[in-house]
């Protein structure tokens, strides 16, 4: 018994050796978990099956906010969202574990966490589950980083947003201009500021007769097109409305505008407006004035001789009342042809505004043309008349030489009339490098003071004017001076009642006077 | 006795001016249309003056004017042009045609005409 009760005994003692040795083991290890969960940084708690919190470590207090004493057999349900937590536990129970899911945590301080929650059940010896693990990371950085990259995310798509829209609106500006330039009833045409041209639309296209396949470059060598070039000239200047002929029947306009922004050069606007149709009813016009003229001064010169001649006695006596009133006859003709002139003169006054054709031009040669006309009513009247030239050679000027020559024998047309015997008229011809100045002083009547403003005016006719010659449109000189304007010129005069009256115009000699 | 030739469309013109000058002592002989005119120049013994019309059927002066300068001796002989219309321009061309005189016949009546005529013919 003793050995046995020794060996017993012995047996004994090792068996309680052991289990002190397990005991101290347990307890070491006890000590071990302990301590790694209380160091262990993340959450941790352990749960009830029934969702009562056992056992919470420091990290866990300290995401929470709950010292371990205040939620240490409470319901897990304090802590999280309900619901969420409610089926976390159950699914946890149901499949032993769960990774990640994110739910709210209801911090003692009242602040709301989102966390990342991950489980695992306990089980015993049986397998059947005492509780289970919870272990949670806090989203609450992420979460807030989440949600700024979300703004700045939005931000940047507005920005984004805005950036696709002002190109939207860009492009749509792009399209309009471009529909602008393309439809255009006029031609386009834009060179860079070398002068190569860099735009041609289609109507521009349609004048030079491309087809659209044509390159810039290609364009720019086709021969009318040259010939539209040698005219806007190798610096392109701005020019307004200067006619263009492309063909006899095909006129163009042109203006050029040089287009600058911020003083920095960006090329020459060219724009090419179709005249054809004008210039046809303009000619068709002059031609109708011209007919008219033949048709109403044929019978009115007819009348005119007739009753001359039996006034004059040619065709046999007439008696005393016979000529009077044949004298009345011979007036009232004599207004109508009056009347005719200054229809035609009105037709021609538009025609000095609208159909200027210059060409170059010797002044003197105009000057002795209107002198011929006129040099047999100065014989006639007794006044003397003298043309000073500057020298013999011609002296060439850029302009419409009818025009011209319909403003200077409106000029010296009123020498004649308002200056009486034995008065002078000289006309002079100044030549300077720039500008020819044609003069014609005369030692007439004059204009009074207070009606000089008015010598330019449509109908105006100076009183003194009005008593000297009764007969006369007031259309010379207002027609003389649209034609001098047309030209670019200036007109002008000096008088002195009773003394007599200087009238001048001044032509530029540059070729680039009309307007 | 001087001899004058008259190319001018109008009737009652010309036979103003035939009664004007014949009354005066000139040989007097007319015209109806410029292709008239210029066979009358032609075939007859040319005249010592022409008085033409601008606007005329047929041949209007212009081209008779034209005509004229190509032969010879008709270009020596003195034309006063007689028109309804007359503008500077005008005048330049008719001179570069020949002619010596322009007149417009709103401007003037027959017995003007026949003094410029007499001064012309030194009468």
């Amino acid at each position: 018994m003793s050995i046995f009760g020794f060996k017993r005994s012995n047996r004994l003692e090792d068996k309680d050796k052991k289990i002190a040795l397990l005991l101290t083991d347990l307890t070491s290890l006890e000590d071990y978990i302990n301590d790694l969960f209380n160091f262990f940084p993340l959450p941790i708690c352990f749960i009830s099956p029934l969702g009562v919190i056992l056992e919470a470590n420091p990290a866990f207090e300290k995401t929470s906010g709950f010292p371990s004493e205040e939620i240490i057999g409470e319901s897990i349900k304090r802590i999280f969202d309900r619901e969420e937590i409610s089926s976390i536990t159950k699914e946890t129970l149901k499949e032993g574990l769960i990774t990640g899911k994110d739910l709210s945590l209801f911090r003692k301080d009242g602040d709301n966490l989102i966390v990342r929650v991950f489980t695992r059940t306990r089980t015993d010896e049986n397998l059947k589950p005492i509780g289970y693990f919870l272990g949670l990371f806090d989203l609450s950085d992420i979460k807030r980083t989440e949600d700024e990259l979300k703004r700045v995310q939005a931000a940047l798509l507005n920005i984004l947003e805005d950036t696709e829209g002002a190109r939207r609106t860009t492009e749509e500006e792009k399209d309009k201009t471009q529909a602008i330039i393309t439809n255009f009833t006029d031609g386009l045409l834009f060179f860079d500021k070398n002068h190569n041209l860099a735009l041609i639309n289609p109507k521009a296209e349609n004048f030079f007769e491309i087809d659209n396949t044509k390159g810039l470059k290609e364009i720019a060598e086709i021969p009318s097109f040259k010939k539209l070039t040698e005219f806007l000239g190798s610096d392109i200047r701005d020019i307004f409305r200067k006619e263009f002929i492309m063909t006899k029947d095909f006129i163009l306009e042109v203006s050029a505008i040089s287009m600058e922004k911020d003083n920095i050069d960006l090329g020459n606007l060219v724009v090419l407006h179709d005249i054809s149709r004008e210039k046809i009813i303009e000619k068709l016009k002059t031609e109708f004035v011209s007919l008219a003229a033949h048709q109403l001064r044929t019978p009115l010169s007819a009348i005119k001789w007739s009753l001359r001649m039996i006034l004059d006695g040619d065709l046999g006596r007439i008696n005393k009342d016979q000529k009077e009133i044949m004298e009345k006859t011979y007036q009232s003709n004599e207004r109508m042809i009056t009347l005719v002139n200054d229809l035609l003169n009105v037709a021609r006054i538009e025609e000095g505004q609208y159909a200027i054709n210059p060409a170059f031009i010797d002044v003197v040669k105009i000057c002795q043309s209107v002198i011929d006309s006129l040099a047999d009513g100065f014989e006639k009247k007794g006044i003397e008349f003298k043309f000073i030239k500057p020298s013999r050679k011609p002296i060439m000027i850029f302009v419409d030489e009818e025009k011209i020559g319909l403003v200077l024998q409106n000029i010296l047309d009123n020498a004649l009339k308002y200056t009486a015997k034995p008065g002078k008229v000289f006309l002079s011809i100044k030549e300077t490098p720039t500008s020819v100045t044609v003069e014609v002083k005369d030692t007439g009547i004059g204009i009074v003071k207070n009606e000089q403003k008015r010598v330019f005016s449509k109908f105006f006719r100076a009183s003194e004017a009005v008593l000297s010659e009764p007969v006369g449109s007031g259309l010379g000189l207002y027609m003389a001076k649209n034609i001098i304007d047309s030209h670019g010129g200036k007109i002008g005069f000096k008088s002195q009642p009773g003394k007599g009256t200087t009238f001048y115009f001044i032509i530029k000699k540059e070729e680039t006077n009309i307007s | 006795m001087k001899k004058i030739l008259i190319v001018e469309d109008e009737e009652i013109m010309i036979n103003l001016l035939e009664k004007k000058f014949r009354d005066h002592g000139y040989e007097v002989s007319s015209a109806r249309d410029g292709q008239a005119g210029l066979r009358l120049l032609r075939e007859q013994d040319s005249p010592d003056l022409i008085l033409m019309d601008l606007v005329m059927p047929k041949m209007n002066g212009y081209s008779v004017m034209e005509e004229i300068q190509k032969d010879e001796e008709l270009a020596k002989i003195p034309l006063i042009v007689i028109s309804n219309s007359g503008q500077p321009v005008e005048l330049n061309k008719i001179r570069e045609l020949g002619a010596i005189d322009w007149l417009v016949k709103t401007e003037f009546n027959p017995q003007e005409l026949l003094e410029k005529i007499k001064k012309q013919l030194g009468e």
